[in-house]
């Protein structure tokens, strides 16, 4: 094993062994404690794995993981085109731009009492709460991207003759598309907290509607098994967002010197 | 003018170029012929123009006075008639396409099926000096044949100008000798396709080098202060060439116009 292996795995074992250390001392302190509202570790555990193989945890997964793939489907689709075009034109740029800074500024969980007025059907309008939040990070990063590439790249594209969208399409895009991953990633976190806030309005089905739920029953050992797993949650689905983006960005990390993983 | 109307590929006429109305032209009164299958090498020192010429003479900038005229036609934006090979290869290669797809992107607008795409552009790359890369990506390649997949791009639109800007200023010495000598033999080997070459340097040695004529370009405002015939024998080579009288006559020549212009 080389060196910098041996670093890297070190590197690794060490931040398991940090993890285990800080369940450890809530465990300890949890069972000193004795408190009603911080339950030992190893209680929530097994708490955990009674309640997460049942059917209602996993149909309750699977309708808030339905939701968040849809609402960041959309948020995503309509902030890189739009995105594309203000990054592209400056005059798409002056017309929209007060309109996106506006709504930007506004604080995307005040949007909820709106969204649950607008549309009355609650899966509606959690799937619309989640496009709001996670549109505004990748536009941003989108127009941001699209701005920055360099002019040599522009020129080619206008030496070719491509369309305004083809340009877009075929050339911006992909030379934006490093930014635009950032701004995904910032938008993959956005979303599963808003994926959970939308829920905890109540009514239907989700993880944050059982959270909340539990949370009502006094079931203080059910509430932290689905906060656990919502945690759990958003460790696995940010590292599958980092092995896509290492692979539709592999010729980036090349590009700039950075091995492929 | 010795050159005759129909002969000329370029025309450059009373071009002028202000980027503010109160400073200084960048270019004034730019006034030449390019004539078709000419090697004409623009040389002149930083800052008198250079690139400003070349990007109005490709469509990607506008004059303020002037026209630039190509087969007779004013040229108003970039027509498929030309392209051109960028300084900064790295950044003018598209990093998220491997080389061919790279040189198949430059024939995106015209009307070849796939495989004639790809025979193109492994003509092209193969005209440069290039085989068995064109899987790999442009930054799995060193500076050098980063350029000669530039050129690559460049000549497999079969353009009938293909302008060069500083293209091989950001490379070392001995690989610049080598590119040199690359767009000679393309330039040779091109000759029955009568391709014009516009090459713009600040190296006075790599102009007279690989030109039939130098047009020599004097700063503030930018103007054409000479056009200097080199009339040095083809095939030329980096040794023999170099260290001919006539070599050091010409290089001369240009060297006391850019200093009489600095007075």
């Amino acid at each position: 094993m080389s060196s910098r292996a041996f670093a890297r795995t070190g590197g690794a074992l060490l931040g398991v062994l940090v993890f285990a250390a800080a369940l450890a001392l809530w465990e300890a302190w949890a069972r000193g404690a004795d408190s009603f509202f911080f339950p030992p570790v190893s209680e929530i555990g097994r708490e955990a794995s009674d309640v997460w193989p049942s059917g209602d945890f996993l149909s309750a997964t699977g309708a808030s993981l339905k939701r968040l793939a849809a609402g960041y489907a959309i948020g995503a689709a309509t902030a890189v085109s739009v995105g594309l075009a203000m990054g592209s034109s400056p005059h798409v740029r002056r017309t929209l731009g007060p309109t996106t800074e506006f709504m930007r500024a506004l604080p995307v969980i005040a949007v909820v009492p709106i969204a649950s007025v607008i549309l009355e059907d609650a899966d509606a309008m959690r799937v619309a709460v989640i496009a709001f939040g996670v549109f505004f990070p990748v536009l941003v990063a989108t127009i941001d991207g699209v701005r920055a590439v360099p002019p040599e790249i522009r020129d080619t594209a206008a030496l070719f003759r491509l369309g305004g969208l083809a340009r877009s399409v075929r050339v911006y895009l992909p030379a934006a598309l490093p930014t635009i991953f950032a701004g995904l990633r910032t938008a993959l976190s956005m979303g599963l907290v808003l994926v959970v806030i939308s829920e905890f309005t109540g009514e239907g089905d989700g993880l944050g509607v059982y959270i909340w739920t539990q949370r009502f029953l006094f079931n203080v050992h059910g509430m932290y098994a689905g906060i656990l797993f919502l945690g759990l949650l958003g460790f696995v689905l940010n590292g599958l967002f980092s092995r896509l983006e290492r692979h539709m960005l592999a010729w980036h990390y090349g590009a700039i010197g950075e091995p492929v993983r | 003018m010795s050159l005759s109307a129909d002969t000329s590929v370029v025309r450059v006429a009373g071009l002028g170029k202000r980027y503010s109305s109160d400073g200084p032209p960048a270019l004034f009164d730019v006034t030449f012929d390019v004539t078709e299958g000419e090697l004409l090498a623009i040389v002149g020192p930083s800052g008198c123009g250079k690139t400003t010429l070349l990007r109005i003479m490709c469509g990607l900038l506008s004059p303020s006075e002037g026209a630039v005229l190509l087969d007779g036609g004013p040229v108003t934006r970039p027509s498929a008639k030309v392209a051109v090979v960028f300084q900064d290869y790295s950044r003018s290669l598209f990093p998220w396409l491997n080389v061919l797809r790279n040189v198949t992107f430059a024939l995106a607008r015209d009307r070849l099926s796939k495989a004639e795409r790809i025979a193109r552009a492994e003509t092209a790359l193969n005209e440069v000096g290039l085989d068995d890369v064109g899987r790999k990506y442009p930054w799995q390649l060193s500076g050098g044949m980063q350029q000669r997949v530039a050129i690559a791009r460049a000549l497999a639109s079969r353009p009938e100008v293909v302008f060069l800007d500083e293209p091989f200023a950001s490379v070392d010495a001995l690989t610049r000798a080598d590119l040199q000598d690359v767009l000679l033999a393309v330039h040779a080997a091109a000759e029955n396709r009568r391709v014009t070459i516009v090459h713009v340097t600040h190296d006075v040695d790599e102009a007279v080098y690989l030109a039939d004529r130098v047009l020599v370009l004097t700063p503030s405002p930018g103007t054409i202060a000479a056009s200097i015939e080199v009339e040095l024998p083809r095939p030329r080579t980096q040794t023999a060439t170099r260290s001919s009288p006539r070599f050091l006559e010409v290089r001369n020549e240009v060297h006391d116009v850019i200093a009489q212009a600095r007075r």
